[in-house]
């Protein structure tokens, strides 16, 4: 049998192979007709939808637990959002009026949620989520009373790949990442409740495969490719034994060397505190890029110095052995928040955002957040503190932040506060940077490439528009010739060089980078056990004579054959 | 009866998680609770359901009224939840 590829959404760097389990949540809520009125027991009907109510509630706080434990407060909050919809008086108003009909527990629960699913349905964005939400408290209340021996996801035979239409956040909180090879789904999105589940757990998954999903049978074999978003079924030999590969990563707690010795730092990306959990728990060596503007999005004031002092302390804290990497506030863009002044730019991508920011309109918040970051730099009881600045396309730009720095320290010192001087850096992600690194790394102690915003620029290829998607990649000869010239400018200085974008995450890739010639790659956390492996795997000598050929290539399609010829 | 109007800061309005607090301390306080538009009807604190179809978004202002012994400690708690960004509830 021939294998057959389907494609999605992949959402966590990993791939799982197992056995296709369709999970179908609606299945367990076909009811029958209620019966005569006048053969149900009133009584023990509403004994059986109170019982049932209070095994949710409880099944509830579990779900709760587990999803704070794992992902997070915010995301736990959902739970609180289904209790107080099993508990809202209207409802079970409306249960109670269906019950004195005569209907039993089961029928009068879902003619009361279906009514109020129903409006919230026809509402537009987050109404119809709540609809979503309602119907996962339905369902669990129906599977309760009909005692539905429906597909266990707590308890599916492991090695089990879950297919469903979608997943609930009740069906992801029972997924255990210990049993599950992975999951796929028809619809979802890569910021859906699922997607977010199986990134922090690195658990494969694809989501948005859409109608062609459906034709996979039950008890079929399944890869479920997350890193390619692909997935494959009736897979041939070579496929799985990839994805076995690729399935059994071991978590290294020490830092790596190549085979030949030459140590790579593996560093994480984080953006909140869950991503520094998960940096933690996946053997990262510190964080290679802090993304602060979790701090400043999505709020109505900015944060106060203290704050982002805590939140600094606190990745340091994580890290006693390690580096944090704080990149200052990289707002602009296609990143709104509200209490800043943003003027309608054309073209927000070249426009005014990052550094760019921080030395004009933002200069106070940029004060505030240096003046944080010197104090958690000077605390002794964490790791190392690194600050860089984004987009930085200007020699006058690192001199001004530089002495914005200075000027921080300088007012610390005075007012007596205590302090230190941290490493400084700068992101490579625009052409013009590229080509001053010789001059940058006169005035920093670092830089660190992101290939995200450099592919873009390099290539004039807008990030998000899918029809250049092709020209913004990595494997383009000139994105690799801007990154070669930051790392090459570096070679016999004191300076040191990391990679921080999405190409960093790429295990096939690894070998290129160490050829290249960086000493630190941050990728996403889940994805730090295998790059860890990749780098033990990789010979620095033979590592340089495939950037080398790579680099000679004059096409992608060159590119690429050399790197897959190299596998 | 004890009533006061505020404007609502959290990110998400009386959605989602602001909901969700202001639902469980409306259900914890030792009063009768209704929430609404100041120009519109008054609906049960207690009911995500109600609650979350106001559809409130942020900086939209509330009428809050309170009958009972915790009327104000009531109030000054919901009011302390709308007005308080969503990150730090």
């Amino acid at each position: 049998m021939t294998e057959r590829r389907l494609s999605g959404t992949g959402v966590a760097p990993r791939s799982g192979a197992g056995t296709g389990v369709w999970y179908g949540p609606d299945a367990a809520v076909a009811l029958g007709d209620p019966p005569d009125p006048d053969s149900v027991d009133a009584e023990r009907e509403r004994d059986r939808f109170e019982e049932a109510r209070e095994v949710a509630r409880e099944e509830l706080r579990r779900a709760r637990d587990r999803t704070a434990e794992r992902l997070g407060e915010s995301e736990a909050a959902v739970f609180d959002a289904h209790v107080q919809f099993l508990d809202d008086p209207q409802i079970t108003e409306d249960v109670d009026a269906e019950l004195d009909a005569g209907y039993p527990a089961e029928h009068a629960v879902r003619r009361a949620f279906d009514r109020v699913i129903e409006e919230f349905a026809d509402l537009d964005g987050r109404m119809a989520e709540r609809a979503d939400d309602l119907r996962d408290v339905r369902d669990r209340l129906l599977r309760l009373l009909l005692d539905e021996e429906r597909t266990d996801l707590a308890a599916l035979p492991p090695g089990s790949v879950v297919l469903a239409e979608r997943l609930t956040p009740s069906d992801t909180a029972r997924l255990d990442p210990d049993r599950i090879a992975g999951f796929a789904t028809v619809s979802g999105g890569p910021t859906s409740h699922a997607a977010i589940f199986a990134r922090s757990l690195g658990l494969p998954a694809v989501v948005g495969v859409g109608e062609a999903l459906r034709d996979v049978d039950d008890g079929a074999e399944v890869v479920v490719d997350g890193s390619e978003g692909t997935v494959v079924v009736d897979p041939a030999e070579s496929t799985l034994e990839a994805a076995a590969a690729d399935a059994d990563v071991e978590v290294r707690r020490d830092p790596v060397a190549t085979a030949d010795g030459t140590p790579i730092e593996v560093a994480a990306n984080a953006g909140t505190e869950a991503d520094v959990r998960a940096a933690v728990e996946h053997g990262a060596d510190g964080i290679g890029l802090f993304r602060t503007e979790f701090l400043f999005l999505d709020q109505s004031s900015p944060p106060t110095e203290d704050e982002q002092y805590d939140v600094y302390r606190e990745a340091l804290a994580a890290f006693p052995d390690g580096r944090v990497v704080v990149r200052t506030l990289d707002v602009g863009g296609d990143k709104p928040v509200d209490y800043l002044d943003r003027p309608e730019s054309e073209n927000p991508f070249l426009g005014e955002r990052g550094v760019r920011r921080s030395l004009g309109p933002d200069a106070d918040l940029f004060e505030t957040q240096l003046r944080a970051l010197l104090r958690a730099a000077g605390d002794a009881d964490g790791g190392r503190l690194s600050v860089m600045v984004p987009l930085v396309s200007t020699v006058e730009e690192v001199d001004a932040a530089t002495e914005t720095l200075d000027s921080v320290a300088a007012d610390l010192d005075a007012d007596g506060v205590s302090n230190a001087r941290p490493e400084f850096g700068v992101m490579v992600e625009t052409p013009a940077a590229a080509f001053l690194a010789e001059d940058l790394l006169d005035r920093v102690d670092f830089l660190s490439v992101g290939t995200n915003d450099l592919a873009q620029y390099v290539m004039a290829a807008a990030r998000g528009d899918e029809r250049v998607a092709g020209l913004r990649d990595y494997r383009q000869p000139a994105v690799l010739r801007a990154i070669e010239a930051t790392v090459a400018a570096a070679a016999g200085t004191d300076a040191w060089v990391g990679i921080c974008g999405e190409m960093a995450g790429d295990p096939d890739l690894t070998p290129l980078l160490v050829g290249l010639g960086f000493d630190e790659l941050s990728v996403s956390p889940p994805a730090v056990p295998q790059i860890k492996r990749a780098v033990a795997e990789t010979t620095r000598s033979d590592a340089r004579e495939l950037a080398r050929r790579a680099l000679a290539a004059a096409t992608k399609q060159e590119v690429t054959e050399i790197l897959d010829a190299s596998r | 009866m004890p009533e006061r109007v505020v404007t609502v800061v959290p990110e998400d309005g009386l959605h989602a998680r602001p909901a969700s607090k202001f639902v469980e301390a409306a259900g914890e306080a030792d009063a009768e609770i209704t929430v609404g538009r100041v120009d519109g009807d008054q609906v049960n604190a207690v009911s995500m359901v109600s609650v979350t179809r106001l559809d409130v978004e942020p900086g939209e202002e509330v009428r809050l009224i309170a009958e009972g012994d915790g009327a104000e400690a009531a109030l000054d708690e919901l009011v302390r939840i709308l007005t308080t960004p969503e990150d730090e509830l």
